[in-house]
């Protein structure tokens, strides 16, 4: 039975089909890998480059950065602080789920997109207090629609950066090398 | 970068000073098991059931210790005793984990356990003489109003991997990171561990042993006859405790 099948195999019919199966095999791996680099989608297809165009800073909608571990995804007061004086909020169909939430009342459910394992312990404040900008991490803002990674945060990424930083300062390598700094 | 092993540095009977430690007064210890309980909230310890803790899967970081003296009708308990790591400076665990998952934090002087290294040989909590590690043996339920509960600063556990005492580490960081905000260094007192904070006695305290000024010190050189457990096997202990004063 089993060397029948192979006997088929070998014949065209059986070479297209196995053909056919590792193309399919391989266009599902393809867009499955492409799936996992796609931004998430968000409730608002919300556009950085717009809002850095017309010199937001990132520290007025995202001001944790500065005071401690977590950014911050602003809620809709702020967004509403200056979208209700703009009148293309009432008209826009992309802004129809802002409108909505402030309505009703219902926070816009953000899907974060920089994010580091649970067994990281990420703290923005000590990365803004020690000179690093914002776009060294997050890529540049003002090219972009929504949010997306420039690069996967992997261990390798901070510690290429933590390594360079520390230079020749023993005491500082010690400390932004140490395991305890980030996992616990 | 190269692995520098720096064994030949710690010496058995040399003078050892450690970064942090805790001293902890028996006499005061009530054995009131608050610290177990503040421990367990603090660090997103799980809570194993009835089933697992009688085979011995009982997961806690702290632990109160009772003994007995003395023949059956003259039977004394001696003093509670509170344990937990005692964050040796060269410690049992360290060097047999074959992942490197236990290791020492040359910045702040604990042994570390780092989770997503550890591979759950448990080959560490064998080899501890104070037997103070807890092994996740099971993916412990938290159902849903507790799961509120848990701590953001610390990374919950899964299944197959060991785990122990930090010294509560995310607090020693939030308190450097809240002083170098301000431009100052860390003050004594300034924050404690769960255990020490929960203490309704005060019989466990927490700071800097390298501190001549700071609490700890002067406590332990109050007292003058701490003891530190099981220091003959040379693995430097950072918890002191006094008993009989």
């Amino acid at each position: 039975m089993i060397k029948r099948f192979f006997d088929w195999l070998k014949k065209p019919l059986g070479l297209i089909a196995v053909g056919i199966t590792f193309l399919a095999l391989f266009s599902l791996a393809a867009y499955g890998i492409s799936l996992s680099q796609q931004p998430p989608a968000q409730p608002v297809q919300f556009p950085h480059k717009i809002h850095i165009a017309f010199g937001i800073q990132c520290l007025y909608c995202h001001p944790g950065a500065a005071k401690g571990p977590a950014a911050g995804i602003p809620a809709e007061a702020k967004c509403w602080g200056c979208h209700n004086q703009i009148v293309k909020t009432q008209t826009s169909i992309l802004l129809k789920p802002l409108k909505d939430s402030v309505i009703s009342g219902t926070p816009l459910q953000w899907v974060p997109v920089a994010q580091v394992p649970d067994f990281v312990q990420f703290n923005h404040r000590a990365h803004i207090a020690a000179g690093q900008n914002c776009e060294n991490c997050h890529g540049d803002m003002s090219k972009m629609t929504v949010a997306e990674n420039p690069q996967i945060f992997n261990m390798g990424f901070c510690l290429k950066c933590h390594t360079k930083v520390a230079g020749e300062n023993h005491d500082l390598l010690v400390k932004l090398t140490d395991c305890g700094t980030c996992h616990y | 970068m190269a692995i520098e092993l720096k064994v030949s540095e710690v010496k058995m009977g040399e003078a050892y000073v450690g970064k942090w430690g805790m001293v902890i007064d028996q006499d005061m210890c009530t054995g009131c098991q608050a610290c177990v309980a503040a421990c367990a909230m603090e660090n997103n310890i799980s809570f194993v059931g009835e089933t697992d803790s009688g085979y011995g899967r009982s997961m806690h970081w702290i632990r109160i210790e009772r003994f007995w003296e003395g023949s059956y009708p003259e039977v004394k308990m001696t003093p509670n005793q509170p344990m937990l790591c005692q964050q040796c400076g060269a410690a049992t665990c360290e060097p047999v984990c074959p992942a490197f998952a236990t290791v020492h934090s040359q910045a702040e002087q604990l042994n570390l356990q780092v989770y997503n290294r550890c591979v759950g040989t448990r080959y560490c909590a064998n080899n501890c003489p104070y037997q103070v590690r807890s092994f996740n043996w099971r993916d412990y339920k938290r159902p849903e109003p507790l799961s509120n509960q848990l701590n953001p600063d610390v990374t919950v556990r899964r299944r197959g991997v060991m785990e122990k005492c930090t010294f509560c580490i995310q607090r020693i960081h939030k308190a450097q990171d809240k002083a170098k905000s301000e431009g100052r260094e860390v003050v004594d007192g300034e924050f404690t561990t769960a255990c020490a904070q929960a203490c309704p006695a005060s019989a466990i305290t927490f700071g800097r042993v390298d501190n001549p000024d700071s609490l700890v010190s002067q406590l332990a050189r109050v007292h003058g006859h701490g003891v530190k457990h099981l220091e003959e096997l040379g693995t430097l202990p950072n918890v002191t405790y006094f008993k009989g004063g």
